[in-house]
């Protein structure tokens, strides 16, 4: 039985309830506020926070950036600078831990509350051992002797799936990669058999395929160890994966509980209904895509006060007065056990955000030259000369970040390239645009070969390719006014004079649904997701044919990014732009490309218009890739095939395949030691596989494969 | 080429230089109202704030001129005329203090923003150009850097003679190392920045990328360095009036009268206080201030 209370205030009720039962639950957070007092003004992370967790359960923290989620797990783990200000209480098996002294907190941390932090590089000390760290904690918590320590250490790294679990102790966290990083920093939290483990953001930083397996880890590990997990991540697939029940955060409040099943078949918070229908779909059969539906405005600010209204109301589609007026309080949503801080939870469903309507058709392939044709771009950084004839340090292999790379782009398509982080996909697209000077190839713009160099380009070839980079608040000089880049744009490219160019540069903001007296603001006044907007504007204002498009939806939250991906896909049927869009996100890969390319490790493993790469025959790696993305359906059978490993590092050229070694459908020695062909797919020659294994094979399997695990399923 | 066209409407230069002094400034007033946010920059700036106006006004206040010979009055103890008393020559020590605060702080004032100038100039480009030219240029920087700066500057005044634009450009060339290799490394971060990136795709002069987009960016940079620059100055060139290379006698500076304090400090030891007091209470007011800067920086930045 859970006892949840939303509204701030504790009833006697509730209070009661839990002295009958005879057991306080593990952790009871009530009416938790955390405020950061800085010499700029207050800052109010968490508002009246109130939740449980119990043993042998995994509550999911959802939300986005700002919602206040990861001060809930820090203030839980009392891990707060003193400029914050903690209010309401923080029970642990019935003790608060905010009145506890910092002596009884140290030994509770570590020990019966442990934390698995975002960034594993930072979590380890990078200076000792990763064997020694975990040693550290034993001793701190269980005096045990060296000999006893090292063998639980071991006996941890088996646990958490470490390979060669008795040497790699020796090892030093750069020698591991960035998911052995993570399971070490699990084994560490689970060292001494904590009671309550915190998780935030645990897979944030990883790939796709690493983040896979280690979520494989975590809910195999709920079953083992009869702890309480908290889960915190921005990532609703994640959380559909690991979380049995799943708290959603808004503006530092929790606005809707319920267990996870519960929470994506019948959301009863518009946000919650908001954020499910922001994630991007498959495409459908006929190739019409629907629209992506969005959450109109901005967060509520943490700087704004405690209002009595419901926080949610200016962005909410179903609001009414009394909305505005009071604020909502705890009530049970669709069924036991789900409450929703609304007052019409029973209102709340998909379709309040607006119907989906098909946007476009896709475009069929268009003759003639293509857009961009790029042919053989090798990108190889550093040469293996010394940098001084006599002295300075030692020769290194170059790296190879782009191996005999060949694509073209269509004109008014969208190129999707995937691949997880160094496989080179970055460097193509920065060698294109001309910010890296390509080791050799050829780039054609409609025919036209590129300077390497973009200051040797002419102005038209630059004022064709633009580009949008991944970090909103780096793409805007931060010194200058939003309007600048837009005019100064404008002006380079069309010639304009500054009163036309200014006008121009408002309609573009107007264009992506900013308002022109933002020509004046500085970037910081802008959230993330209108700063995006406002490099997208500044993108679009030289009228390009190509726009390069690195990363730039990965930093943003769901309900902004479809905001982003919408005007993405108005411009390019209004204007006829093409699109190279880059990103480790299948999920919006699928939904906007008409043709994908998957790198790895510098090479194109697979190209072709989307429909071919999206269904069998894959190259294993496409295969591997599309298995471990995270669905938002917590009924998703994950599917099986997990990648070890790494991605390499691409000092040393490959002798065969450059997937061979992670490869679960390696073939031995001719993968191992040949390099694979280019396969031209029979049944479209434009859909091409880089393997050895023949293509109707590896349909075949593929095939079967499916049928298998949906045999499963339905088991 | 579209400048053809561009140059019509481009502003006159001076209205640009106009506007960049303007934009100048008021970052320079942003950093300050930040390091007003911290307690080091709460005492410090007063401090800082109070010597400058001295040095403005300090020569107007003196209640005498401070090379007026008192002779029935020397070495005479705090009083109400005196209030600070005299020296050897009967000259009013609080007159020649107040005075004192123009010469030290003009120097000091104008030999940082020289050398500021220079290193940022040199600092920028390479820290942009990089390559070999940079390669070679900051090795020379180094080199100079090398030189203790008491020795630099006793090499180039001796040279050079005394004289307060020796002085100055002494304490800029001296500085100018420094100050180069900090600029160089903020420029080396921020024009990896993906705006600097996208003022290079749209094809943006190089020169136009260093000074309008990533300078600005450099600014809480060079206030912190600029700050402690300054006290750096304020010791050089109190120390080269200590050493006699400085301002020449009678006229009044700090370190000089140290100096000549020195002979009758057990008689009348306000003579070598009260320029030392000067003299210190400045140096911490600017470290503070530095300080202060420094902290605002870590402070989140306000929405």
């Amino acid at each position: 039985m859970t006892t949840i209370n939303l509204n701030g205030a504790a009833p006697s009720v509730d209070e009661s309830h839990v002295e009958e039962t005879g057991h306080a639950p593990l952790l009871e957070v009530r009416d938790l506020s955390v405020t950061f007092h800085t010499p700029r003004g207050s800052v109010r992370a968490v508002r009246h926070a109130s939740f449980t967790v119990h043993r042998g359960e995994v509550l999911g923290l959802v939300g986005e950036s700002g919602c206040g989620k990861s001060t809930v797990a820090f203030a839980t783990m009392r891990y707060l600078p003193t400029t914050a200000e903690v209010g309401g209480e923080i029970r642990f098996e019935g003790r608060d831990l905010n009145s506890m002294s910092s002596a009884e907190l140290q030994s509770i941390r570590g020990d019966r509350i442990a934390m698995v932090y975002q960034d594993p590089g930072s979590a380890l000390n990078p200076s000792i051992r990763v064997g020694l760290q975990i040693e550290e904690v034993l001793h701190a918590h269980r005096s045990m002797s060296r000999q006893e320590a090292q063998e639980r250490v071991a006996e941890l790294f088996e646990s958490v799936g470490l390979p060669n679990p008795a040497r790699i102790g020796q090892r030093y966290p750069h020698e591991l990669s960035g998911g052995q990083q993570q399971r070490v920093v699990i084994a560490m939290a689970l060292a001494c058999e904590p009671d309550l483990l915190l998780m935030d953001e645990p897979t944030t930083g990883l790939d796709v395929t690493t983040e896979a397996t280690i979520l494989d880890l975590i809910s195999e590990l709920k079953d083992r160890v009869n702890a309480g997990i908290i889960f915190v991540s921005h990532n609703l697939g994640v959380i559909a994966r690991v979380a049995d029940r799943v708290a959603v955060m808004y503006a530092g409040q929790v606005i809707e509980e319920a267990p996870v099943r519960d929470l994506f078949s019948n959301p009863s918070h518009p946000y919650t209904a908001g954020l499910l229908s922001c994630v991007p779909a498959p495409v459908t059969g006929d190739g019409a895509v629907p629209l992506l539906r969005n959450i109109p405005g901005s967060v509520y600010p943490a700087s704004a006060p405690n209002v009595d209204a419901c926080l949610f109301a200016d962005r909410c589609p179903i609001v009414q007065d009394i909305c505005r007026e009071q604020a909502p309080p705890e009530i049970v949503g669709a069924s036991e056990g789900h409450p929703a801080r609304c007052f019409f939870p029973e209102r709340v469903n998909a379709s309040i955000w607006g119907d989906p309507e098909p946007r476009r058709r896709r475009r069929r392939e268009v003759g003639g030259t293509p857009l961009l044709s790029v042919d053989a771009l090798h990108q190889y950084y550093g040469t293996d000369r010394k940098k001084f004839i006599f002295f300075g340090p030692p020769a290194r292999r170059p790296v190879r970040a782009n191996v005999d790379v060949d694509f073209e782009i269509g004109a008014g398509r969208t190129l999707g390239i995937v691949g997880e982080s160094g496989s080179g996909k970055s460097t193509a697209a920065r060698s294109i645009a001309g910010l890296e000077r390509r080791t050799s190839g050829e780039v054609l713009l409609e025919g036209e070969p590129l300077a390497r160099d973009v200051a040797d380009r002419t102005d038209d070839q630059r004022a064709k390719i633009r580009m949008v980079f991944q970090n909103p608040a780096a793409s805007l000089n931060p010194q200058l006014p939003i309007g600048h880049a837009l005019v100064r744009s404008i002006r380079q490219a069309r010639g304009l004079g500054r009163r036309e160019a200014r006008r121009n540069a408002r309609a573009l903001l107007d264009a992506v649904g900013l308002g022109g007296e933002y020509m004046e603001r500085r970037p910081r006044e802008l959230s993330g997701g209108q700063q995006q907007r406002v490099a997208l504007a500044a993108a679009f204002a030289a009228d390009p044919d190509l726009v390069i498009a690195d990363e730039a939806v990965s930093a943003l939250d769901v309900s902004v990014q479809a905001q982003v991906l919408n005007l993405i896909t108005a411009r390019q049927q209004r204007e006829g732009t093409a699109f190279m869009f880059i990103t480790h996100d299948l999920g919006v890969v699928r939904y906007i490309s008409d043709d994908i390319l998957v790198m790895y490790g510098g090479y194109v493993v697979e190209t072709g218009p989307a429909e071919t790469v999206l269904a069998p025959p894959w190259s294993p790696y496409t295969e591997a890739l599309l298995s471990a993305a995270p669905i938002p359906d917590p009924d998703a059978e994950p599917s099986r095939i997990r990648l070890e490993g790494a991605v390499p590092t691409l000092r040393q050229p490959f002798k065969g395949c450059p997937f061979a070694d992670r490869c679960p459908r390696n073939l031995g020695d001719l993968c191992d030691n040949t390099p694979p062909p280019m396969r031209v797919d029979p049944a479209n020659e434009h859909h091409k596989i880089l393997c050895h294994i023949p293509l109707e094979e590896l349909a075949i399997e593929q095939r079967k494969a499916i049928e298998t695990r949906e045999k499963l399923v339905r088991r | 080429m579209a400048t053809a066209t561009i140059d019509q409407n481009q502003p006159s230069p001076l209205s640009e230089a106009a506007r960049t002094g303007r934009r100048f400034l008021r970052s320079i007033r942003r950093e300050l109202r930040y390091a007003m946010a911290t307690t080091s920059g709460r005492i410090g700036l007063p401090l800082v704030t109070f010597y400058i106006l001295l040095a403005l006004v300090g020569p107007w206040l003196a209640p005498y001129s401070p090379t007026e010979f008192h002779l029935a009055d020397r070495f005479a103890g705090p009083s109400t005329t005196y209030f600070l008393g005299t020296d050897e020559f009967g000259r009013d020590i609080f007159s020649r203090v107040l005075s004192g605060a123009t010469s030290i702080i003009g120097v000091s004032v104008a030999g940082t923003v020289l050398g500021l100038l220079l290193g940022t100039l040199v600092g920028l480009t390479m820290g942009y150009v990089g390559g070999k030219v940079d390669e070679i240029v900051m090795r020379l920087m180094d080199g100079l850097m090398s030189f203790p700066s008491l020795l630099l500057a006793l090499l180039v005044l001796t040279t050079l003679g005394s004289s307060h634009i020796n002085i100055v450009i002494t304490i800029g060339v001296v500085f100018m190392p420094s100050v180069a290799r900090v600029l160089r490394s903020a420029t080396l971060s921020i024009k990896t920045m993906e705006f600097v990136q996208s003022a290079r795709i749209r094809g943006e002069p190089a020169l136009y990328i260093v000074f309008r987009e990533i300078l600005p960016n450099t600014m809480p940079v060079l206030t912190v360095e600029a700050s402690v620059r300054l006290s750096y100055a304020i010791l050089l060139a109190s120390s080269l009036g200590f050493l006699g290379l400085g301002v020449q006698p009678p006229s009044s500076d700090w370190g000089l009268m140290i100096s000549e304090g020195r002979s009758h400090i057990a008689d009348s030891p306000l003579i070598v206080l009260s320029p030392a007091f000067a003299v210190s209470t400045l140096v911490i007011g600017v470290n503070l201030l530095a300080e202060g800067l420094r902290e605002a920086r870590e402070l989140p930045k306000e929405d």
